[in-house]
C-alpha cells in the first residue's frame, strides 16, 4: 500500500533570507512509492508508451501505403503519371521534351502519320514541364519499355542550360543504375544529383510523408461531400488534380494546364503586364546536359527508332531578352544536325504561322497554338516520311 | 534555428545520439553547450558574441559577489550584472524605439527631424537569457545559492538551447542542482518528452498556423472587410492562437528537456479556465510572472507600502511586463491594461476581504463559490483578456477600434458569420476541450501512442507547412 504523508516540503536551497514578501507556501501531500520490485521492468515494458508509438506509426505509415492509387488518384506525380501513361502500352511514336512539348502538342492531331511505312495509331506525349535533357532521356527509359518507331524531341534553349538543376527527375525517373551512369557520365553535377536522388528516397521511405498531398486532396473532397463549402479552395485543387490525373492515366498526354490553354500573350502585353521572369536561360551555357541527347541519340540507333529533333517555337520576346542563349543553342542545333546526322526541324514562328495571340506566355502555346503546331508538325513528319 | 523547422529535426536527433553516446558528465555538457551555441549562431551568427559577454560577466559577477565580504562590495558587482544585462537588453530592443519617440517629440516643437533609416536586428531570445542572468546574480546576492565555479555549466544554464529562444525563464535554482547529478534519462522521460514534444508541435504547427492562415490573419489585416460576428470569432481564434504558438514552444522545450535529462517548470495552466485577472497571470507564461513577481515586485515592497505603493508596483510590474514582449506603444499599452485590470482586482478583493462591504461581504464570499459566480468571472475574465490581446495584433490604432467595438456589441442573435471557416469553431472547441479535460486523468500508453500517431498523422498532412516562426521568438 502506498503510505501517505502530509507536510509542508522545504525547498530544495532553503534560503539564508527570504525576501519581503515570500511566496505564500503550498501545503501538499506526498505519496511516497511502493517498494521497487525485486526484478525491475524490462526494456520493453518500461517504454512502452514510445515502443507502441514506434509501431503504432510503422504500421499506419505501411496502411497509408496500401491505398497508394487512391491518394495517387488526387494528387498524381506528374512525372511519373506521364511516364506509367506511356508505358501502358506500346506507342508507335512518343514525343518527348518539357512543359513547351506538355502545353503545345496534341497527340490526337498527330496520330495516323505514317512512320516507317505504317500507319501510327498510338501517340503520346511526354512533356515532362520544367525538365532537362537529362530528365528527358531518363523519362524515354521508364515511358519506352518497347520501342516507338518514332522518338520526337521537342527541343528548346533552356532543356540544354546547365546552369539548370532541376530535381524532380532524379525524384520521379531515376533508379540507382540511372544515378551511378549519371555520376560517371556528369561528374560535375554528381554530387549534386546524389544529394536528391537520396533525398527523393528518403522522402518515399515514408507512405505518409509520399503521399501526404494526395490524402490531403482526398480528405478535402470527402471533407466537401460531409459539409459542402468548407473548403473550396482545396476542394477546387483536389477536383483539378484528379481531372489531370484521369486524363494523364487514360489519354495520350495532352493535359493542356488551365491557365496556359486558354492564355494570350498578347493580352498580357496589350494591357502593359510584365511577363513573368524566365529564369530558365540565366547563366545559359551548355555541354553537360548535352551528353544525355547523344546517350538518346544511342539509346534510339540500338533499337531501330527513329529520333527527330523538333526546335519548338517561342516568342519573338523571349528570343530578344536572351540572344546569346539563343545563339549558342542553336549552334549546338546546327552541330548536332552536321556532325552527328541527326535530323532537325525548325518549327520557327514563322514557319508553323505563330503570332503573340498563340502563346500564353514567353514561351508555353494555348489551345489555338499547341493546335497549330501539331497540325504543322504533323505535315512535317509526313513530309520526313514521304 | 528554430523548433519547427527542418534544420532542426536534423539537429536535436543528432545532438541527442552524440549526448547519449558520450561517457561522462564532462563530455555530455560540453557536447550540448557546444549545441546550444550552435543553435543560437543559427540564426544570430553575428550576435554570439552577446550571449558569450553576458555570460562572462553574470559569471564572474556571481563568483565576485560570492567572494567580497561587505554588502556595498556586493552590491557593487550585482549592479554591475544588472547594468550588463539590462544594457545590453535596452540597446538592442528600445533604441529604435526611443529614437522613434525623440524624432516624434521633435517635431511636435516644430522643429525638422528626418525619419528613422536603420534598425536593429534582436539577438536570438536576448529577453529570456538576460531576466535568467539577472536572476542568477540576485539569488547569488541574497545568498540563495552559491555561485557557479564552472564557467562550462554556467554556459550551458544560459544557453541550454531548448528553452534558449523563448523560455521559459529557468531560474539557476531549478536548472543548476539538476546538473550536479549524472545525466541520466528514464523512461518516463523519455515517454513524456514525446507526449510534450509532439503536443506542442501539434500546437504550433496545426492549431495556431492553420488558424492564423485560415481566419485571424486576414480579419486583422482588414477588419473594415468583415462583420462584427467575425471579428468576435476572429478576436477568440486570435487568443486560442497566441496560446497554442507560444505554449507550444513551451511544451516543446520541456519535452526536449526531458529528452537530455532535465525538467523545465511548466510555464501554463491552462490559462483561459482563469476567473479573475489575476488567476490569469497565475497561469499564463508563469516562468515570467513569477520572475517578475520575485525580482521587481517584491524588491519595490510588494504590498507592503499601503495601498497607493501597492497599485504603484503592480503598475510598475504590468509595465515592464508589457515592455518587455515589445518596444511599441501598444505594448506598452497593454501592460498599462493589465495593470489596472490587476489593480482593480485586487481593490475589489481587498474591499470584500476587509469587511468594509458590511453584511454584502458574507454573503458575496458565498456566491463568489457558486458555480453560476464562477461562470460569470470566467466568461468576464475571458472577454477582458481577448479584448486585451487584441492591442498586440491589430495593424494600426483604427483596425484596432473597430475590433474593440464589435467585442463590445453583444449580439447573441447572430453568433454566427458565412465569414467564419467552419473549421474555426472546431479548433476552437478542440482547444476548449484541452483546457478542460487536459491533465485530469492519467492516461494509458496505448492512448497516449495513438494520440502521438494522430498528431504526427494530422501534422504531416493537413499541416498548413513549416516555416511560419513562433510569436515569441520575436520578443
Amino acid at each position: 500500500m502506498p503510505q501517505t504523508d502530509t507536510r509542508t516540503p522545504r525547498p530544495a536551497l532553503a534560503p539564508s533570507r527570504l525576501p519581503a514578501e515570500a511566496p505564500e507556501l503550498v501545503r501538499v501531500t506526498v505519496v511516497t512509492a511502493p517498494e521497487p520490485p525485486t526484478h525491475p521492468a524490462g526494456f520493453l515494458r518500461r517504454n512502452r508508451t514510445v515502443v507502441l508509438f514506434a509501431v503504432l506509426l510503422v504500421l499506419t505509415d505501411r496502411a497509408v501505403g496500401w491505398f497508394a492509387a487512391t491518394w495517387d488518384r488526387h494528387s498524381p506525380d506528374e512525372y511519373t503519371a506521364r511516364v506509367e501513361g506511356c508505358a501502358r502500352r506500346p506507342r508507335d511514336v512518343v514525343f518527348v521534351g518539357g512543359s513547351p512539348v506538355a502545353e503545345g502538342i496534341d497527340p490526337a492531331v498527330i496520330a495516323g502519320i505514317t512512320v516507317g511505312g505504317k500507319p501510327a495509331e498510338s501517340v503520346y506525349a511526354v512533356g515532362l514541364s520544367g525538365g532537362t535533357t537529362s530528365d528527358f532521356y531518363h523519362g524515354v527509359l521508364r515511358a519506352c519499355p518497347s520501342p516507338p518507331r518514332l522518338l520526337v524531341y521537342g527541343i528548346t534553349a533552356s532543356d540544354l542550360n546547365d546552369s539548370r538543376h532541376e530535381p524532380h527527375g532524379p525524384y520521379s525517373l531515376m533508379t540507382w543504375g540511372d544515378l551511378r551512369r549519371w555520376v560517371r557520365l556528369r561528374p560535375e553535377a554528381g554530387g549534386w544529383v546524389t544529394r536528391h536522388f537520396l533525398k527523393a528516397r528518403l522522402g518515399q521511405a515514408s507512405d505518409l510523408y509520399r503521399y501526404r498531398h494526395g490524402m490531403r486532396m482526398w480528405a478535402a473532397t470527402e471533407a466537401d461531400r460531409v459539409m459542402p463549402g468548407c473548403c473550396p479552395e482545396a476542394k477546387r485543387e483536389a477536383d483539378e488534380l484528379r481531372g489531370r490525373a484521369d486524363a494523364l492515366r487514360d489519354g495520350d498526354g495532352y493535359v493542356p494546364a488551365a491557365g496556359y490553354s486558354v492564355g494570350r500573350y498578347d493580352g498580357i502585353k496589350a494591357a502593359g503586364r510584365e511577363p513573368g521572369p524566365f529564369s530558365y536561360l540565366d547563366k545559359y551555357h551548355t555541354g553537360s546536359h548535352l551528353k544525355y541527347l547523344y546517350k538518346l541519340r544511342e539509346w534510339c540507333a540500338e533499337r531501330g527508332t527513329q529520333l527527330v529533333l523538333i526546335d519548338m517555337p517561342v516568342t519573338a520576346d523571349l528570343e530578344a531578352k536572351y540572344p546569346a542563349a539563343w545563339a549558342e543553342y542553336r549552334d549546338r542545333l546546327a552541330g548536332l544536325e552536321h556532325d552527328c546526322g541527326l535530323r532537325v526541324v525548325r518549327a520557327t514562328r514563322e514557319a508553323v504561322g505563330l503570332g503573340d495571340e498563340h502563346f500564353a506566355d514567353l514561351i508555353h502555346l494555348n489551345r489555338d497554338g499547341a493546335a497549330k503546331l501539331s497540325g504543322w508538325v504533323r505535315g512535317a513528319l509526313e513530309r520526313d516520311a514521304r | 534555428m528554430i523548433f519547427a523547422s527542418k534544420a532542426f529535426f536534423v539537429f536535436l536527433p543528432a545532438v541527442l545520439v552524440l549526448y547519449h553516446l558520450l561517457r561522462g558528465t564532462g563530455h555530455k555538457y560540453r557536447v550540448l553547450l557546444g549545441a546550444s551555441w550552435l543553435f543560437y549562431a543559427w540564426l544570430s551568427p553575428q550576435y554570439l558574441w552577446v550571449i558569450l559577454l553576458c555570460t562572462a560577466i553574470d559569471y564572474a559577477a556571481a563568483l565576485k559577489i560570492e567572494a567580497t565580504p561587505d554588502d556595498p562590495g556586493r552590491r557593487r558587482w550585482l549592479l554591475l550584472s544588472i547594468a550588463a544585462n539590462l544594457g545590453l537588453l535596452f540597446a538592442f530592443k528600445y533604441t529604435a524605439f526611443a529614437a522613434d519617440n525623440a524624432i516624434e517629440l521633435v517635431r511636435l516643437f516644430g522643429l525638422p527631424a528626418p525619419d528613422r533609416t536603420w534598425d536593429i536586428l534582436l539577438p536570438l531570445g536576448i529577453s529570456f537569457h538576460t531576466f535568467q542572468g539577472i536572476s542568477y546574480t540576485v539569488d547569488v546576492y541574497r545568498r540563495q545559492i552559491a555561485a557557479v565555479r564552472s564557467f562550462r555549466d554556467y554556459a550551458l544554464f544560459v544557453a541550454f538551447f531548448p528553452q534558449l529562444a523563448a523560455g521559459p525563464i529557468v531560474r539557476a535554482v531549478e536548472f543548476l542542482p539538476q546538473m550536479t547529478t549524472p545525466p541520466g534519462v528514464s523512461a518516463k522521460q523519455v515517454a513524456d518528452g514525446l507526449h510534450l514534444f509532439l503536443g506542442g508541435l501539434f500546437k504550433k504547427l496545426f492549431l495556431a498556423d492553420t488558424l492564423d492562415q485560415l481566419f485571424v490573419s486576414p480579419v486583422f489585416a482588414d477588419p473594415a472587410a468583415y462583420d462584427p460576428t467575425a471579428h468576435r470569432w476572429a478576436c477568440v481564434a486570435w487568443a486560442a492562437q497566441i496560446y497554442c504558438d507560444f505554449s507550444g514552444y513551451s511544451d516543446m522545450a520541456m519535452g526536449c528537456a526531458k529528452w537530455f535529462g532535465f525538467e523545465l517548470p511548466a510555464n501554463f495552466d491552462r490559462p483561459y479556465l482563469a476567473t479573475s485577472i489575476t488567476d490569469f497571470w497565475r497561469r499564463w507564461h508563469l516562468s515570467l510572472s513569477t520572475w517578475l513577481r520575485d525580482y521587481v515586485y517584491f524588491p519595490l515592497g510588494g504590498s507592503r507600502g499601503g495601498p497607493v505603493r501597492t497599485y504603484a508596483n503592480l503598475m510598475a510590474v504590468f509595465v515592464m511586463c508589457g515592455l518587455w514582449h515589445g518596444a511599441t506603444w501598444a505594448w506598452l499599452v497593454y501592460g498599462l491594461y493589465n495593470g489596472v485590470l490587476m489593480s482593480l482586482h485586487r481593490a475589489w478583493d481587498v474591499w470584500l476581504r476587509s469587511g468594509r462591504a458590511g453584511g454584502v461581504s458574507p454573503l458575496m464570499n458565498h456566491i463568489r463559490e457558486t458555480w453560476a459566480w464562477k461562470l460569470v468571472a470566467w466568461a468576464g475574465t475571458f472577454w477582458l483578456v481577448t479584448a486585451g490581446l487584441i492591442l498586440i495584433r491589430m495593424p494600426s490604432w483604427d483596425a484596432g477600434g473597430v475590433l474593440f467595438q464589435s467585442l463590445l456589441g453583444v449580439d447573441l442573435l447572430s453568433g454566427w458569420s458565412a465569414a467564419v471557416p467552419v473549421w474555426v469553431p472546431l479548433f476552437l472547441a478542440g482547444i476548449a476541450a484541452g483546457h478542460l479535460l487536459g491533465g485530469r486523468w492519467p492516461v494509458p500508453a496505448a492512448v497516449r501512442a495513438a494520440a502521438g500517431v494522430g498528431m504526427v498523422v494530422l501534422l504531416v498532412v493537413l499541416g498548413p507547412g513549416v516555416g511560419k516562426t513562433f510569436i515569441y521568438l520575436a520578443f
